[in-house]
């Protein structure tokens, strides 16, 4: 059973907003799954629909075997959500808003266990989350989702306010909490964050799927550049035509004393650093891995360019990489 | 329970709200001042004519304040977004405006009874007599007006998404259902009445236009008072209309003020459960 399926899932607000168009998605019991897409991709929307928030227009889907619509309460005893953009409440402690959670749920959790696994000092748990940083407050926010050991973590662009110490101790949790067995589902606008806890990631665009599948797998599917940067002494005038006729090289840009080489594959980095080295005196040498971001905006800008080819490629790879 | 545990954390949380200490304060202060000039004047000092004053008083008063303790109780969680912690844990809608209602009523109720207990002291330390059965049937009326205007904002919070609607749908109802409609002469239903019977020439009877009247929850409270007070006390001026049809009834009232703690409640759930709370 799935621990996320949706069904032909469509929210439309009024004639003209389609905030989630059609969507049908998996995420596998034990997995952790990255839901990626730029800000107003629907991805919060998506969340909303899975939590019974929003209801809709059309299409159906269930959290855990059960109907969001029906069976919310069935759903809810069995997840721990951070929800995105909420406030706490101002009035209560830090400790008040655990015990409250506990209670709720029925659970025999320790607050101050689950404080320490967050990272929340008991002096800050003693004071009303009014005062709460932005990062106290998402620390706060995670240990409440933790409590009573939930079979699906669903967090909503959970690293929000927090400092990367923070962006690595809740990559810690949800290693851990993944370890446990429990499903992870979490939104994200940056690319980079999912990369080390993902098994496998989602892209939404414009309301719709746009790709799913390993980043590895959307990678390759993509056949996308990696580049490299060298900052040598001088360019030889021959350099860049035999740098272009070498296999695998896309194209070569030269802004001053920088050569810039596009590559198809990453082991042909090597070949270009050992060839322009032995043409001239390399003083300095970057490689970006942009092929992550490019990845990235290679999806979520590709049907905006209006070519008719692209559009052909990527629906061609989502079938593909979503098989 | 979710019910008991959403009411729990709400009490937990208006518990420490300034406005409520200092709303009960006040109202409490009204009382023991009206209790002190009762026993301070030349006639006979009589408790029930002190309750008498307090309540029309409590008519205007009571309804803000219900009102105020109560129109953010939702509609203040969906505009900060902190009834998404509410809603992800195991708790349906339902049990939320439910509990939200009971921790709420709870506390209107702990209000008006303070003050009363308060007022029960002075009556017996400064008065010839408690009169305890009166006292107690006006201080249980005053709580029941309190849980009508608690259900009635209970249900504007819940079917307005953001706190300047829930505000302008409690200062409306507050308006409409009080001060328009306490004079008679100068109330809606006299401008219904002016329509109705004065240009449409339809010449319907005034005990009609009474009943309307009565339908509001602050007039039902005032109509219902000859059910808690002796007939030959006349300080609470309910005019005992011997041909009066039954539907002017004082038990028509309090089945009226009683309907207004369980319909608005209701229909505010109804409006909530098919609500988008994106």
């Amino acid at each position: 059973m799935p621990a996320i399926e949706t069904t032909a899932l469509t929210k439309r607000y009024g004639e003209n907003v389609i905030a989630v168009d059609d969507l049908d998605l998996t995420v596998e019991e034990g997995e952790v799954f990255g839901f990626l897409g730029p800000n107003g991709a629907g991805k919060s929307t998506t969340i909303n629909l899975l939590l019974d928030f929003v209801r809709p227009t059309e299409g159906s889907a269930t959290v855990l075997g059960y109907d969001v619509q029906r069976e919310p309460k069935a759903i809810r005893s069995r997840i721990g959500v951070l929800p995105e953009g909420a406030t706490l409440y101002d009035r209560l402690t830090g400790r008040e808003h655990l015990e409250w959670v506990i209670d709720n749920k029925g659970s025999d959790d320790d607050p101050a266990a689950l404080l320490e696994r967050v990272g929340l000092e008991p002096a800050a748990a003693a004071r009303s989350a009014g005062g709460y940083s932005k990062g106290m407050a998402q620390r706060l926010g995670f240990a409440m989702a933790l409590v009573g050991d939930p079979d699906l973590l669903i967090l909503d662009e959970p690293s929000s306010g927090l400092d990367p110490k923070g962006m690595q101790e809740l990559r810690e949790i949800i290693t851990a909490e993944a370890d446990r067995g429990t499903t992870v589902f979490f939104s994200s606008h940056i690319l980079g964050e999912v990369e080390a806890v993902c098994d496998r990631v989602g892209i939404m665009n414009d309301g719709r799927l746009v790709a799913t599948g390993t980043l590895d797998a959307l990678r390759e599917n993509l056949d996308l550049a990696a580049s490299i940067s060298l900052t040598v002494e001088r360019v030889p005038d021959a350099l860049v035509a035999d740098l272009e006729a070498h296999e695998g090289v896309h194209s070569v840009t030269v802004d001053g004393s920088t050569i810039t080489v596009s590559c198809a594959r990453t082991p042909v980095k090597y070949d270009v650093v050992t060839q322009i080295g032995a043409a001239t005196t390399v003083l300095d040498i970057v490689s970006e891995d942009t092929s992550l971001e490019r990845l990235f905006n290679t999806y979520t800008n590709g049907e905006q360019s209006g070519e008719g080819d692209a559009d052909a490629d990527l629906a061609a790879i989502e079938s593909e990489v979503s098989a | 329970m979710s019910i008991r545990s959403v009411a729990k954390k709400d009490f937990l949380d208006v518990r420490r709200s300034k406005s409520v200490w200092i709303v009960s304060g006040l109202y409490a202060l009204l009382v023991v001042c009206f209790f002190y000039l009762g026993q301070s004047g030349p006639t006979e000092p009589n408790v029930v004519y002190q309750l008498s004053y307090l309540t029309s008083i409590g008519r205007v008063f009571i309804p803000i304040i219900a009102l105020m303790m109560v129109y953010l109780a939702i509609a203040g969680e969906r505009e900060s977004g902190s009834i998404r912690y509410l809603l992800s844990l195991p708790n349906t809608r339902r049990d939320i405006v439910l509990g939200k209602y009971l921790s709420r009523g709870a506390v209107g109720a702990s209000v008006i009874l303070v003050a009363f207990g308060v007022g029960a002291v002075l009556a017996v330390l400064w008065y010839p007599s408690l009169e305890p059965t009166v006292f107690a049937g006006v201080a249980g009326l005053t709580v029941l007006l309190t849980l009508a205007y608690v259900s009635v904002a209970i249900s504007i919070s819940a079917a307005t998404g953001s706190r300047s609607r829930a505000m302008a749908g409690s200062i409306g109802f507050y308006f409409i259902s009080n001060l328009m409609m306490l004079v008679p002469s100068f109330s809606i239903v006299a401008a219904l009445k002016y329509v109705l019977n004065g240009r449409l020439e339809l010449g319907l009877s005034d005990y009609l236009f009474e009943f309307l009247r009565m339908l509001s929850p602050t007039i039902a409270f005032k109509k219902a008072f000859p059910l808690v007070v002796p007939s030959e006390v006349e300080a609470f001026m309910v005019n005992a209309d011997p041909s009066a049809p039954a539907y002017l009834a004082p038990e028509v009232a309090f089945a009226i003020l009683i309907a207004w703690l369980v319909i608005p409640a209701a229909l505010g759930l109804w409006q909530f459960n098919r609500a988008d709370l994106g």
